[in-house]
């Protein structure tokens, strides 16, 4: 008897994202598999899930794609279908292992809410009112416009050939690049934004600034560690997560927590103390003064590596960060610190962990500058048990033949920001820039891939004024984002499980190359996305090209010094030019060049490749590998080049402190009545882009509102209740969750719920986005976001 | 011919639940959080903020015990639940009717009702799928990133769960109730 009620029955009944025309009977939202398929249709599995089998199967090595991380797995293929997926072995970065969305990955390729085809928009915008076209006439539509929106060509031929009139985005991926190549280079867009000013910038920017590293950690041999804000146990990052864990609860690494919310990293530590949001410089500065006062540090070291470290001595003892001074600002006890900044620099290897995690406060680079120079205190960096600087891998970098656009004007989104980073600036400047007509040229094209900042950039009203300013938004993408629903053209990616992806290397303590390859073909009329560049580059380079004859000058002298079709060709106006080679083909040529056929053999069939792998790797045990042996291992690399920046003029320059310093406006504080809002993450989902996922939804069904116990029984709130939680930029609901895991003045909810997507079944209206009540406050190094400054309302509704 | 158990090094886990979805996902079993071979016990911490004990919020992942004394299989009026060759215990759903004995003998709550058989299912420590092709580990040992389990012949001596067993402190859930579970906890 079969009873299972399938949620693609479920899906015929709801209310979808509306598709109009196409194949009767396929709408986006087809409740499709397994009955009444037409001939030549995809394979489909016939359940949610497919007990695997004990036949005939292949065994595809492919990368991870459900975030970060990348690990490896082989995709088991049973008559075409993806039953299983399963670790890979040989990589040394994710050793053996996929994680509960690793595992779930099937549930995305096979997501029947999946974007099957190309769309154009027929409605208004965000209305989610579509028609299903062909990729010609998507590209077309990018190229020439509707009667709802205008073209490419037009809005370019407006603005006098002036490419930065173009701006985009794409979220981390091994594609991401290539789209970079595209609108970036190609095309001529300086205006990028992606996921790194909404992310890490400021952790990777402090700790480069100051070791000339974002490191790598050896906790096989490390002692002790304190964990600052990064909740390794569910945020998880490979190799950290796997092993530290092995050691923690008195098994060799003794771990310190710091976190203001109870999490399970807390779990697994041996002391938990809670911090105020945003004050853990305060805390570093003075466990800093402790080992200076006490005279604890590794001197000769410092000596030898540190540059002004000895005006930083002078900094933090003149300025007197006595833990007695921090305990106030950051509620950890002085005797507390006194302890952790003995115990730390009494171990033989300690850690205070370096990442990774979003930027909470204003102060984040100046803490990772502080956490940084911390750990060189202890001497602990580039060795075993410490810091890991380790070798890169290289692989040849990518050559793309950029033409040069005399009328694309600079990119402007600088204001209130030190350090501008060129490449991907800031979301929430140049955002807010273009909303309050900040910008010095209009902006009025948006392409976004793999991206979804009406979930992911604080103050979503703002991103939806901005989405719907643009002229004409495209999106690729493998699922109806809230963010898809603005676009008006829509082009529908392969998933991560459908595509050969460019190779790619990872450094550090055990370096290895890796690749993904298809393991099935691309579902429905989905395109890889290096397929996908090189069509529309096809399609745009010849009319574009008409465009800056127009109007570029330098173009039109070089026309009559060369001839059109020299330049044309050779100046890169033939855009499509970047995608001459099938990717899955252009790995070989990449790997065979630098490292010979038969390490091509290898990566192609194992998907990973490292030299001497053949003689290195070994099980050692049913769980574990040897990937390089000790001995063979890059625990040491810098020699005596290696330098601890403890003063960095540079910075004071433009405003910024040249050593980490407390400033009181970063005090801690809530008023009466309100909460500050945190947020994180969890080890079931990843973003937004995991939340329609529904295996994962399995385990996690909604997010809640953490609130404290004893505030919530006060309150009348109980668990389950719904709750309205209100900040001077937005106003959500979602249920409430009361522990005592929480401080009474803060509150926490998981990041990526709440889509409004009618086209994501399982997502939309599921919980609360806290991108909408999160102000759009900035940090003044990057302009990066920061996510823990705002405070908020609850009510009970 | 094997006399297969596990042993958990507990203090691994991280509450990811990976292995909870490799289990599903390897064999096929129904979506929903009720229907699960195997599952991770959380306790929140005991106490009250910011004076939370750590040590009572732990992370135990269960799963069936493969009792060598299984109540389950003593109270099936149908010999729907079976040791097999391997000593894992096992249920053959054209047997089952139902009666739910065993679901209530059960003293770990390791069994559920499978909706489109309408019987009785539980951890196979996946005899029909991965162990039927020659694999030598579960999916939930195979993809747990702390590497929580290992599973293996208890009576071959060289092999790895046998050599911890011998090696590490170990303990087995409601011992007292004699139900001499092949699930050992490693301490």
């Amino acid at each position: 008897m079969e009873v299972e009620v399938s949620r693609r029955k479920f899906l015929q009944g709801t209310v979808a994202m509306t598709v109009v025309g196409g194949v009767a009977g396929t709408g986006l939202l087809s409740a499709g598999h397994g009955e009444g398929e037409a001939p030549g249709s995809p394979r489909l599995p016939k359940s949610v899930t497919t007990k695997t089998g004990t036949g005939k199967a292949e065994e595809i090595p492919f990368l991870c794609g459900m975030c970060v991380n990348k690990c490896a797995g082989f995709a088991r293929v049973e008559d075409g279908i993806i039953t299983k997926l399963n670790p890979n072995p040989y990589f040394p970065k994710s050793r053996n292992m996929l994680c509960p969305r690793g595992n779930a990955g099937i549930q995305t390729t096979y997501d029947p809410d999946r974007l099957k085809y190309p769309m154009i928009r027929i409605g208004k915008r965000g209305e989610g009112k579509f028609k299903r076209v062909s990729w010609e006439e998507a590209y077309d539509a990018i190229l020439n416009g509707t009667d709802k929106f205008k073209g490419l060509a037009q809005i370019l031929d407006e603005e006098k050939d002036n490419r930065s009139t173009i701006a985009y985005c794409n979220g981390e991926g091994l594609s991401k690049e290539g789209f970079e190549d595209l609108v970036g280079k190609k095309l001529g867009s300086p205006n990028y934004v992606d996921e790194v000013s909404i992310c890490l910038e400021t952790a990777g920017g402090g700790f480069f600034a100051t070791l000339g590293v974002y490191p790598e950690i050896d906790f096989e041999h490390a002692d002790y560690m304190i964990i600052l804000g990064a909740n390794r146990a569910e945020a998880i990052i490979t190799p950290d997560t796997m092993d530290m864990f092995k050691q923690t609860k008195g098994r060799g690494l003794k771990m310190v927590c710091i976190d203001p919310r109870f999490t399970n990293t807390a779990a697994k530590a041996d002391k938990w103390l809670p911090v105020n949001p945003g004050t853990d410089l305060a805390y570093v500065l003075a466990m800093t003064w402790v080992v200076f006062n006490e005279n604890l540090q590794n001197e000769a070291y410092m000596k030898k590596h540190g540059v002004g470290y000895e005006e930083y001595k002078q900094h933090i003892l003149s300025h007197k960060y006595t833990p007695e001074w921090a305990e106030p600002i950051c509620g950890i006890k002085a005797k507390d610190i006194y302890e952790m900044a003995r115990e730390f620099m009494n171990a033989e290897h300690p850690i205070i962990y370096p990442g990774r995690r979003s930027i909470f406060s204003p102060n984040d680079y100046q803490l990772r500058r502080a956490m940084a120079i911390f750990q060189a205190l202890s001497g602990n960096l580039d060795q075993k048990g410490g810091y890991i600087y380790g070798n890169p891998i290289m692989l040849p970098p990518e050559y793309v033949n950029a033409p040069i656009y005399d009328q694309a004007k600079p990119r402007f989104d600088t204001e209130g920001i030190a350090f501008p980073t060129l490449k991907s600036g800031s979301w929430i400047v140049f955002r807010n820039m273009v909303l309050e007509g900040k910008n010095p040229y209009p902006v009025r094209v948006m392409f976004m891939r793999k991206h979804n900042p009406m979930m992911s950039v604080p103050n979503t009203a703002k991103t939806r004024q901005f989405l719907e300013k643009m002229d004409l938004n495209v999106m690729i993408d493998i699922l109806p984002s809230d963010t898809a629903m603005y676009a008006d053209v829509i082009l529908p990616e392969a998933s991560y499980l459908e595509r050969t992806s460019p190779v790619k290397a990872y450094g550090f303590l055990e370096p290895a190359i890796v690749q993904r390859k298809a393991a099935i073909e691309p579902l429905y009329e989905t395109k890889v996305p290096e397929q996908i560049y090189k069509e529309l580059a096809e399609k745009l380079a010849k009319p574009l090209f008409e465009i800056s004859k127009k109007y570029d000058k330098d173009l039109q002298e070089q026309i009559k010094l060369r001839g059109e079709e020299k330049v044309f060709k050779e100046d890169g106006y033939d855009l499509a030019d970047a995608w001459e080679m099938p990717v899955h083909e252009k790995n070989r040529e990449i790997v065979e060049k630098v490292y010979g056929k038969k390490a091509w053999e290898i990566l192609d069939e194992r998907g990973v490749y490292y030299p001497h792998m053949e003689e290195y790797h070994k099980q050692l045990d049913p769980n574990d590998y040897q990937y390089y042996p000790k001995s063979k291992r890059f625990y040491s690399t810098q020699g005596d080049k290696l330098r601890v920046i403890c003063k960095y003029d540079n910075l004071a320059k433009r405003g910024i402190d040249a050593m980490p310093t407390w400033h009181d406006e970063w005090k801690f504080s809530v008023p009466e009545g309100k909460f500050r809002l945190i947020t994180g993450r969890h080890a079931q989902y990843t973003q937004s882009g995991t939340t329609n996922n529904a295996m994962l939804r399995d385990l996690i069904p909604t997010n809640y509102l953490w609130i404290n116990q004893r505030v919530a029984d006060k309150m009348g709130i109980a668990f389950g209740d719904m709750v309205e939680v209100k900040s001077e930029v937005g106003t959500v609901r979602l249920k409430a969750y009361p522990t005592e895991k929480i401080a009474p003045n803060q509150t926490f909810m998981l990041h990526g719920f709440g889509s409004e997507s009618k086209g994501l079944e399982l997502a939309y209206g599921n919980g609360a986005n806290d991108a909408v009540i999160i102000k759009d406050d900035i940090e003044p190094v990057f302009g990066a976001a920061v996510m823990h400054s705002t405070n908020v309302e609850i009510r009970r509704v | 011919m094997a006399r297969y158990g596990m042993a958990l090094d507990y203090k691994n886990c991280i509450n990811c639940k990976a292995c909870e979805v490799a289990c599903k996902e390897e064999n096929g079993v129904l979506l929903g959080a009720d229907k699960h071979r195997i599952w991770v016990g959380s306790n929140n911490p005991e106490g009250v903020w910011p004076n939370l004990d750590i040590a009572s919020a732990s992370f135990l992942p269960s799963q069936c015990q493969h009792c060598e004394q299984a109540p389950c299989e003593e109270v099936c009026p149908t010999h729907a639940t079976y040791y097999d060759e391997n000593g894992v215990v096992r249920v053959d759903s054209d047997k089952c009717i139902l009666c739910s004995y065993c679901m209530n003998a059960c003293p770990y709550d390791a069994r559920y009702v499978d909706d489109r058989t309408v019987t009785v299912d539980k951890c196979t420590f996946c005899s029909d799928t991965r162990l039927a092709r020659g694999e030598t580990t579960t999916a939930c040992q195979n993809t747990c990133p702390t590497k929580v389990r290992t599973f293996g012949d208890l009576d071959d001596p060289e092999s790895e769960i046998s050599i911890l067993l011998k090696t590490r402190d170990h303990f087995s859930l409601k011992a007292h109730l004699g139900t001499k579970p092949k699930l050992f906890y490693l301490t």
